[in-house]
């Protein structure tokens, strides 16, 4: 039963973000959502596709941008299949990103450099409680093993790549490397974690609006 | 552009143990795995004198470099037969936190065992336990000496009666020709409220059933101490922490035991 649940809410989730996909690109073709702005400016301005970075084998998001392009705000829901873990898991994060320097390379492509961010993110599963169960006093475990909060930072390349061949205006290419808190603060005071073993490394491309 | 791809293909080639999924990926190293089996395997291989010499520690939890201190204090010592972990090996039972305890464990000489404690069992903890370490309640016997290692976490399995497994025990305990004494080894102590209030007479009858325990082992509480809670001449060792500073050195021979601590 709960294998059955989880594969749902795998193709569930996973339908959410092609529809997201959809009718973030397909200006054209859905005459609905693109003539009515009301619609319009509700849909994302991008969708992910990332590999790794801590949370998850493979991860799609989709977001907003704010602030012309200053603040980076996805959601990504994230798949763990089990031939990789114990068990299948599932995920979804919240990631705000803060991208202060942009340089234009030129009219087809933009390099951001130094993208600073933060993420809060929750694995699906009784195992991984985010309130502490009620068979624990109060305050025994101050952590809850199904939401960690991290920091990140990064690169990003955005290109023109699809934009004269798909309703997309452009995809870029970003990198991360980040860590938990949960990890950090074990570094903290002790010489005996190398730092390599606390940093989540992972890549991805955006396709925007 | 095509900077970017070689970036990603440079860092993907030399760092691809970075690229991390998930928290709970359990994807230990050979020399991580099965640890208590191949202890086990070395202690064989060890040929007992008439005095059996143990080192206790206990709660290591993030406490890395007093891990690695304690470690290479160890190292330095003249024999000890064995080493025992009274649980809490890890901070919040993340399979990376098993990595890196066991990580500095394995400079040891001395083949280590490891009880199971509650922080090791949070999250996919016990999935990592048994990976890195094998079976949760488990024994061997070096010379004439039957050690035994229970999990008594009853609070992490909601004291649902199972935990500690009474019924193994006792079998473990029954008298037979392999064995003289036993020691018996767990985290949580009977007299704890994160233990089965419902199982600890049982628990304990069975420890004293057949006159062969010469003492137990725990952590949990963080302080040191050894009493007879049920004043019938069983010792329970409250283990010292890691953290601490300290730990217990105890030497069993056909006349009892003795204890002594250590500072490193």
């Amino acid at each position: 039963m709960d294998s059955i649940l989880k594969r749902w809410s795998f193709s569930a989730g996973f339908i959410v973000i092609l529809l997201f996909a959809f009718s973030g690109n397909a200006d054209s073709q859905n005459s609905m959502l693109t003539d009515s702005s009301r619609f319009r400016k509700f849909l994302p301005d991008y969708v992910k596709f990332q590999y790794a970075g801590g949370i998850g084998f493979i991860s799609t998001g989709a977001g907003y941008t704010f602030f012309n392009d200053k603040l980076d705000v996805s959601l990504f829901y994230s798949y763990v299949p089990h031939m990789i873990s114990e068990d299948d898991l599932h995920s979804v994060s919240l990631q705000f990103t803060s991208r202060f320097l942009h340089y234009k390379l030129s009219e087809n492509a933009e390099v951001l450099p130094l993208n600073l961010g933060f993420f809060i993110h929750h694995t699906f599963g009784n195992k991984y409680w985010i309130s502490l169960p009620a068979h624990y006093p109060d305050n025994y475990y101050w952590w809850a093993p199904g939401r960690n909060a991290g920091l990140f930072v990064g690169g990003e390349i955005k290109t023109k790549l699809l934009s004269g061949v798909t309703p997309a205006s452009g995809t870029a290419f970003y990198f991360r490397v980040g860590s938990r808190v949960l990890y950090l603060m074990n570094m903290v005071g002790n010489n005996e974690i190398p730092l390599d073993e606390v940093l989540e490394l992972g890549f991805g491309l955006a396709i925007y609006r | 552009m095509r900077i970017l791809l070689f970036i990603i293909a440079m860092v993907s080639v030399s760092c691809t143990d970075m690229f991390d999924y998930s928290p709970y990926i359990v994807d230990f190293t050979p020399e991580n795995s099965s640890v208590n089996a191949r202890n086990i395997e070395q202690l064989k291989g060890q040929t007992p004198d008439d005095t059996i010499t143990i080192v206790v520690t206990g709660d290591t939890h993030r406490a890395y470099d007093e891990t690695a201190s304690f470690v290479e204090y160890v190292s330095r010592m003249p024999r000890i037969d064995l080493l025992i972990h009274t649980g809490d090996f890890s901070d919040f039972g993340l399979p990376k936190q098993y990595e890196w305890i066991n990580n500095i464990l394995l400079r040891l000489k001395s083949p280590y065992f490891v009880t199971v404690g509650n922080h090791d069992l949070v999250g996919n903890g016990s999935y990592a336990y048994e990976k890195m370490f094998g079976e949760m309640n488990f024994s061997f016997i070096y010379s004439t000496v039957k050690f035994i290692f229970i999990n008594t976490n009853s609070r992490e399995y909601k004291f649902n009666g199972l935990v500690p497994d009474i019924k193994w025990l006792g079998n473990e305990l029954n008298p037979d020709n392999e064995f003289g004494k036993a020691v018996v080894v767990f985290h949580t102590p009977p007299f704890d409220e994160d233990f089965d209030s419902s199982l600890e007479t049982e628990f304990h009858s069975v420890i004293a059933r057949n006159g062969n325990v010469l003492f137990t082992l725990h952590g949990h509480t963080h302080k040191h101490e050894i009493t007879e809670p049920y004043q019938d001449n069983i010792p329970y060792i409250n283990t010292y922490g890691v953290q601490q500073q300290c730990f217990y050195i105890i030497q069993i021979s056909n006349d009892g035991f003795n204890i002594e601590t250590v500072v490193f």
